[in-house]
């Protein structure tokens, strides 16, 4: 990075920074309620009053910057009234318009003064009392909201002698971007906005897309060098990075600010472009949290990009992600997605696959608890059935049960409205209709938690009740309802029962079924906005909440105990090796349960010490993606799992550290051979 | 033939550093060498072991009180009986073809990937009937390679060579009294067999362990690098590291090299600079 971008990620890391922001909460629910304000019109005035009192502050060596000095964007409702709507309405996650993709190409392209005209004339032709005028005017607010924001910055930049910037917010966000540069503080104009509009999970989606022609044009007309674009897209990188900690989410870092480089074009051509390297190596040299990488691939993806996925790994950063197009791009189509959507897909907050533009689908709506179904199956059946087919059958039955009841949960949704997001999207100014209504595709998403715990589960049932009748029906369910305790020995025998993740079809089979009747019992049904429901293989924050309250299960694992964090082998689970989890868990027909969640692989930073290691894990995930996997997440193993391993480790018999030309588990090292490790790994972190 | 069983303690998907390509390593139990800094005691003795993970253990005695049957020695009946599984049997048998089963179906990873299986230790021709049984169903299937000291019967290691396609071989001490002393070996075995390997064609690498004040010496390296230079190999350098005692614990021994541990590794490897043989440090 140069000494500019230095200083800006050096300002990020010393956070001196956030003391520029102010104390000031601000509540003007009370005051919308009392004058009976529409929530649409709530939005606009929010937007515009926090504009108002927003303070551009920028600092000698910003081209682009922009940080928030409001921390916390107050409620549109008050609690009386968000209990009223949440008494007959379905309320997920706040109620609030989150986790979807913007369509920042057309923004872009069009600028936002056409917009702004179409709104003007709208309002002027539309009678009082028509229903659209407070949609409308919502979004008049909103443009203006983002004006004022600009001007802000525009008026500081001239003060501070930063006449760049100044120039730039003269074109920007009223006009197309003239350049590169103007596009990028176009973009973290808009990525401010939406956060102080209080919306989250804020994707930014295919940027290597839809900035392409801006940098291109640059690049080839020589009107800025390649370190140049490397060095503002550095600083745009840092930017997302400013007010993380303001933004909402289960986990701080767990904003959605998710990035997409790679993919096909609308005709399906490989569009993996110079800027998508360039972003690949802007991260790389960054080694901070936002924007989170996607990587599209397919089985034709040049062996470059996965190296260059397989130098970020190494950073430790838990990305790239990848995402395989031979599998995601059949499966959206299969769900009633058109082609050229389907092409365009972008990757959520998570893994959920979505359309930028054109969506409102809610991709983590609800999860199944796979084990809990497993477990209560086999406490009211397995003394009644004669076989293990009788038993699957009955488990089948209950998916079925408790995706209707998912089904039925999730009607009559309420969702605030977001006037300044329905601006970003493809065509909701021109329909008339905020993005809370919905969008050209509405579906909803269900994880489905759990899915190894639930395979091992039946597993063991299978194998130690049925075939080798080592535990009896009653002993199981006696061993369960005590935790254990006492039954060292059954869970030992449970344990040792065949588990997926080993390319044993034993298992391996269980769980190709379950996903199968996952994707069968939502199959055809609707949800009351014209959407369907898509199964998917993730587990959102469902691995420890729907585990939490669940007691023993028949794999052995214990009460409370974690499932495994998405589409992986069982905590506590050994396998044969990393080949053959992924031989394991290609088996399950993805395309029929592609919602989004990966396949998470963890290795030990050491795996990537040199060329040779990095090489072999990229070729690795290649053969992932020719195997047919949908999505794939690779971890460079942490020093904190390690100092948990050393706490609790019956959690991870499966850590493997290289320590040097040799291996052994983590587990089976003296504690001086683990905390030297654990050492080494705080020094190569650095 | 046919029907040899093989004991084997570990088969590790993905072993990055054992030759090109994925590759699975296996790692065959015993080795009639006793080298002063080995790093993994799992594979020394021949017979299978119940071993007993040091970390995690919550005392709760039900594993003593169980070997005491047995005169305070741990059973495979005491593994089932931990509550946190920190016990387990080292060492499975596996028959030839199962083992060959095991690796044929990763074959299209190592196909598509330059990859293959790598037979290691322990030391892989202390089994060396199995060895050749499960090499000579893999032949021309899957690309072979071996770790090994070179610690094994010459006849059958030529016999042997013409199934592998690859060779890791280690080149530790030269001097017939230290390698006597640091590896309870008799040198001339390996010497003799490392012709063998020359003579086959088979293409090989050899490997040498840089272990502080032993293997390291001057006069050492140089006996190395003289016989190795007119054989076209290349070199890796492993060097040692201080975690090579990691593993005792488990195996109920202690680690207790009778070298100095702490002191600089020599790096001067001017001996095949000189004699223009390739290397790397591993």
């Amino acid at each position: 990075m140069d000494n500019r971008v230095r200083i800006i990620y050096e300002r990020l890391l010393s956070k001196e920074y956030k003391k520029l922001r102010r104390d000031t909460s601000y509540d003007f629910a009370k005051e919308y309620a009392s004058v009976g304000l529409s929530a649409a019109k709530r939005s606009g005035d929010r937007l515009l009053r926090l504009a108002e009192l927003e303070r551009a502050i920028l600092f000698p060596e910003d081209r682009i910057g922009m940080m928030r000095t409001i921390k916390k964007v107050p409620p549109l409702l008050t609690e009386k009234e968000y209990d009223e709507i949440s008494a007959d309405h379905f309320i997920f996650d706040g109620g609030i318009v989150f986790n979807i993709a913007s369509d920042y190409g057309k923004t872009l392209s069009e600028g936002m003064e056409k917009k702004r005209a179409f709104i003007s004339e709208k309002l002027e032709e539309l009678s009082e009392g028509d229903e659209k005028r407070d949609f409308y005017k919502a979004c008049l607010d909103s443009v203006d909201a983002l004006y004022i924001i600009a001007e802000k910055y525009r008026a500081e930049a001239e003060r501070s002698g930063n006449t760049e910037l100044a120039q730039a917010l003269k074109v920007v966000p009223k006009y197309e971007p003239k350049s590169y540069y103007q596009a990028l503080v176009f973009l973290r104009l808009l990525n401010f906005t939406l956060w102080l509009n209080g919306n989250k999970h804020i994707t930014l989606g295919r940027f290597d897309q839809y900035a392409y022609p801006y940098f291109e044009r640059d690049i080839k007309s020589g009107a800025i060098s390649y370190d140049e674009a490397f060095s503002l897209t550095q600083e745009f990188f840092i930017s997302l990075n400013f007010d993380a900690d303001l933004y909402p989410g289960v986990q701080q870092g767990d904003n959605g600010q998710s990035m997409v480089l790679g993919g096909v074009d609308k005709n399906g051509k490989s569009v993996f472009n110079d800027l998508s390297k360039l972003c690949l190596e802007a991260s790389l040299e960054l080694k901070i949290i936002d924007p989170k990488i996607n990587i599209r691939v397919d089985k034709n993806t040049p062996d470059e990009v996965y190296l260059l996925g397989t130098e970020l790994t190494k950073q430790g950063l838990g990305f790239p992600q990848y995402s395989n197009d031979d599998a995601v791009i059949p499966a959206l189509v299969k769900w009633g997605y058109d082609i050229e959507d389907a092409r365009n897909y972008v990757v959520a907050a998570c893994w959920e696959f979505i359309i930028p533009g054109v969506a409102m689908d809610i991709v983590n709506i609800e999860a199944l608890n796979f084990p809990k179904i497993v477990r209560d199956t086999v406490f009211s059946d397995l003394k009644k059935v004669k076989s293990f087919d009788e038993l699957f059958e009955r488990v089948r039955e209950n998916i079925f049960v408790e995706a209707e009841k998912m089904v039925a949960s999730t009607k009559n949704i309420y969702i605030q409205p977001s006037p300044f997001q329905s601006l970003l999207m493809t065509d909701r100014i021109e329909e008339g209709v905020d993005i809370s209504e919905g969008a050209k595709y509405n579906n909803y998403g269900f994880h489905g938690a759990g899915l190894s715990t639930a395979t091992d589960s039946l597993a063991a049932v299978k194998k130690c009740v049925f075939e080798e009748g080592s535990v009896s029906a009653e002993v199981l369910l006696n061993a369960l309802e005590s935790d254990f305790e006492g039954y060292a020995e059954v869970r030992n025998r449970l344990l040792k029962a065949p588990k997926m993740g080993n390319n044993d079809d034993y298992a391996d089979g269980i769980a190709v079924k379950l996903l199968d009747c996952f994707a069968d019992s939502l199959e055809g049904k609707k949800n009351d906005r014209g959407g369907i429901f898509r199964a998917g293989t993730g587990s959102a924050m469902y691995y420890i909440w729907s585990a939490e309250n669940l007691g023993a299960t028949p794999d052995g694992r214990e009460k409370g105990s974690p499932f495994a964090a998405n589409y992986s082998p069982s905590l506590g689970v050994k396998p044969s090796g990393v080949i053959s989890v992924i031989k394991s868990f290609v088996k399950p027909d993805l395309k029929r349960v592609c919602n989004g969640g990966p396949l998470t692989l963890e290795f030990h930073d050491t795996v990537f010490k040199n060329d040779e290691g990095t090489g072999k894990v990229a070729a690795l995930v290649k053969y992932f993606i020719s195997a047919g996997g949908h999505q794939l997440q690779l971890n460079a193993v942490n020093r904190d799992k390690l100092l948990d391993a050393q706490k609790h480790p019956e959690k991870y018999p499966d850590l493997i550290v290289r320590v040097w030309g040799w291996s052994g588990y983590f587990n089976e090292l003296d504690a001086a051979y683990q905390n030297h490790i654990i050492k080494r790994m705080e020094f190569s972190s650095q | 033939m046919g029907g040899r069983r093989g004991l084997i303690f570990s088969i590790e998907e993905f072993a990055v550093y054992d030759g090109p390509g994925i590759r699975t390593a296996v790692f065959f139990k015993g080795c009639p060498l006793r080298c002063n800094w080995c790093h993994n005691p799992e594979g020394l003795e021949g017979i299978q072991q119940i071993l007993r993970s040091p970390n995690g253990c919550v005392k709760c005695g039900a594993c003593y009180k169980e070997a005491e049957k047995n005169g305070g020695v741990l059973t495979k009946s005491c593994v089932d009986l931990c509550p946190r599984g920190l016990i387990r049997e080292s060492g499975k048998y596996f028959e030839a073809e199962e083992l060959a089963g095991i690796f044929l179906k990763n074959k299209d990873v190592f196909d598509r990937t330059g990859g293959g299986v790598t037979f290691s230790g322990g030391e892989c021709l202390a089994q060396v009937d199995f060895l050749l049984e499960v090499t000579s169903t893999l032949k021309g299937k899957i690309n072979i390679a071996i770790e090994t000291s070179g610690y094994g019967d010459t006849r059958k290691f030529r016999e042997l060579l013409k199934n592998i396609d690859l060779v890791y071989y280690d080149l530790k001490i030269i001097d017939r009294e230290n390698f006597k002393k640091y590896t309870g070996g008799d040198i001339s075995v390996v010497l003799k067999n490392f012709g063998a390997l020359c003579e086959s064609g088979a293409p090989f690498t050899v490997r040498v362990p840089l272990i502080p004040g032993v293997t390291d010496t001057a006069e050492n390296l140089g006996a190395i690098a003289d016989i190795v230079k007119d054989s076209g190999a290349e070199v890796e350098f492993m060097p040692y590291n201080k975690m090579a005692g990691g593993k005792y614990k488990l195996v109920g021994r202690e680690y207790r090299p009778s070298f100095d541990t702490t002191r600089e590794i020599n790096y001067d490897l001017g001996a095949f600079i000189k004699n223009g043989v390739a290397y790397k440090i591993k």
